[in-house]
């Protein structure tokens, strides 16, 4: 029962908290629980009490404050200040419309578009005479012939083919001359 | 003479415009009103009071260079605090690089220091630096600023969900730390804050 409530006061801890940060008031439900519960009363003082004890307590600490860091901050600054003159330069949100290159989604969509459309107009567009349209090339592929060229080539293999091929005729004929061999006829 | 007190009645937003266009005077007043702001706020992040400062510096400068880019629509001070957390950051992870294990290991403190200590604890400021960087910046912007939660969150680079949840949380543990006197609200020495602040 103890947790609970514990876990219960998490919560309405969590929601006086959330008022102080939207400046709103606390809901009724919350100062119900706030009435009965002694733990949260004093948070919700506490929160209350906060803001001006800050305000309070800054302006003490601000005004020990050594200020020759701001002579080091403004000695450090003439070297720039070359501009320092009544007509001076014009800041750049004032010059441009964007202060920094930002993709700005429908003029992206825009130039999507058009290099779209440019593209299908490009490739729906009649061809002119001098440049050879795709069906133009296959036909000059095909009257190249590749079959003809290439049987034209000779390959490795049949080079060796007709080598042999001679070797043999002259084989042949050197046997026939050295033996006096007649064949299909009758020796003398 | 008139040029200093003609700009002690602009706003940041107007200041910062006036730099712009080159006036000199304009970044004395927003040094001047801001320099202490940033350095409290930046405090607990360094180990000397001299990191601080020059990081102050830095963020000046770097403010001041890059003027024309801010815009006065929007607040000065949450961009100049998003200026000054960045270099922070930047400077941490670069000293974070060049660090060595060979820090001195610290003094014990002297009786003068136990005094102011003692006199900084009852200031809120200084109970609120020892919840942590996270929870400190947040309670400095909110209370000591008085920022909304959007902006904030911009700073901080965190969501507003986040933030609101690190404030709520350091009001729990400020009130876990506080003792009862000061709890209460009757609060003795709190504006009679020691010199200067020693936050950690």
């Amino acid at each position: 029962m103890m947790r609970r409530s514990k876990m219960f006061c998490s919560i309405y801890k969590w929601k006086i908290s959330q008022a102080m940060d939207s400046r709103k008031p606390t809901s009724g439900k919350v100062q119900k629980h706030i009435s009965k519960c002694d733990s949260c009363r004093e948070y919700a003082e506490l929160c209350t009490s906060l803001k001006p004890r800050f305000i309070q307590d800054k302006q003490s600490t601000l005004e020990n404050f050594d200020e020759t860091l701001n002579k080091k901050i403004m000695s450090a600054i003439p070297e720039l200040l070359e501009f320092d003159s009544e007509s001076g330069r014009k800041a750049s949100w004032q010059k441009y419309p964007f202060r920094r290159p930002v993709l700005i989604p429908s003029l992206a969509a825009a130039f999507t578009v058009l290099v779209i459309s440019i593209s299908i107009i490009f490739l729906a567009l009649p061809r002119s005479k001098q440049v050879p349209s795709l069906g133009q090339i296959s036909t000059l592929v095909s009257a190249a012939s590749p079959e003809g060229i290439l049987s034209k080539v000779e390959s490795p293999l049949e080079k060796e083919y007709t080598e042999l091929k001679r070797t043999l005729e002259s084989t042949s004929k050197f046997l026939i001359s050295s033996f006096d061999l007649r064949i299909g006829q009758q020796a003398k | 003479m008139e040029k200093i007190l003609a700009v002690k009645h602009l706003s940041d937003e107007e200041l910062a415009s006036k730099v712009a266009t080159g006036s000199r005077s304009s970044f004395e007043e927003l040094v001047s009103r801001y320099s202490s702001r940033l350095f409290y706020f930046l405090r607990h992040r360094f180990k000397t009071e001299q990191d601080t400062e020059d990081l102050i510096q830095e963020t000046f400068l770097k403010a001041f260079r890059n003027i024309d880019r801010f815009n006065p629509e929007r607040k000065f001070s949450t961009w100049l605090y998003t200026i000054a957390i960045r270099q922070a950051i930047s400077r941490f992870r670069s000293e974070k690089k060049r660090s060595t294990s060979l820090d001195p290991s610290p003094s014990p403190p002297n009786p003068q220091d136990i005094v102011i200590q003692k006199e900084e604890s009852q200031n809120i400021w200084y109970l609120a630096s020892e919840l942590g960087k996270k929870q400190y910046e947040a309670l400095w912007l909110h209370y000591g600023e008085d920022m909304p939660i959007k902006d904030m969150a911009r700073i901080l680079n965190k969501t507003p969900i986040t933030v609101r949840v690190l404030l709520h949380r350091a009001r729990l543990n400020l009130g876990k730390r506080m003792d009862p006197s000061i709890a209460s609200g009757k609060l003795t020495g709190a504006t009679t804050a020691a010199h200067k602040f020693s936050f950690l």
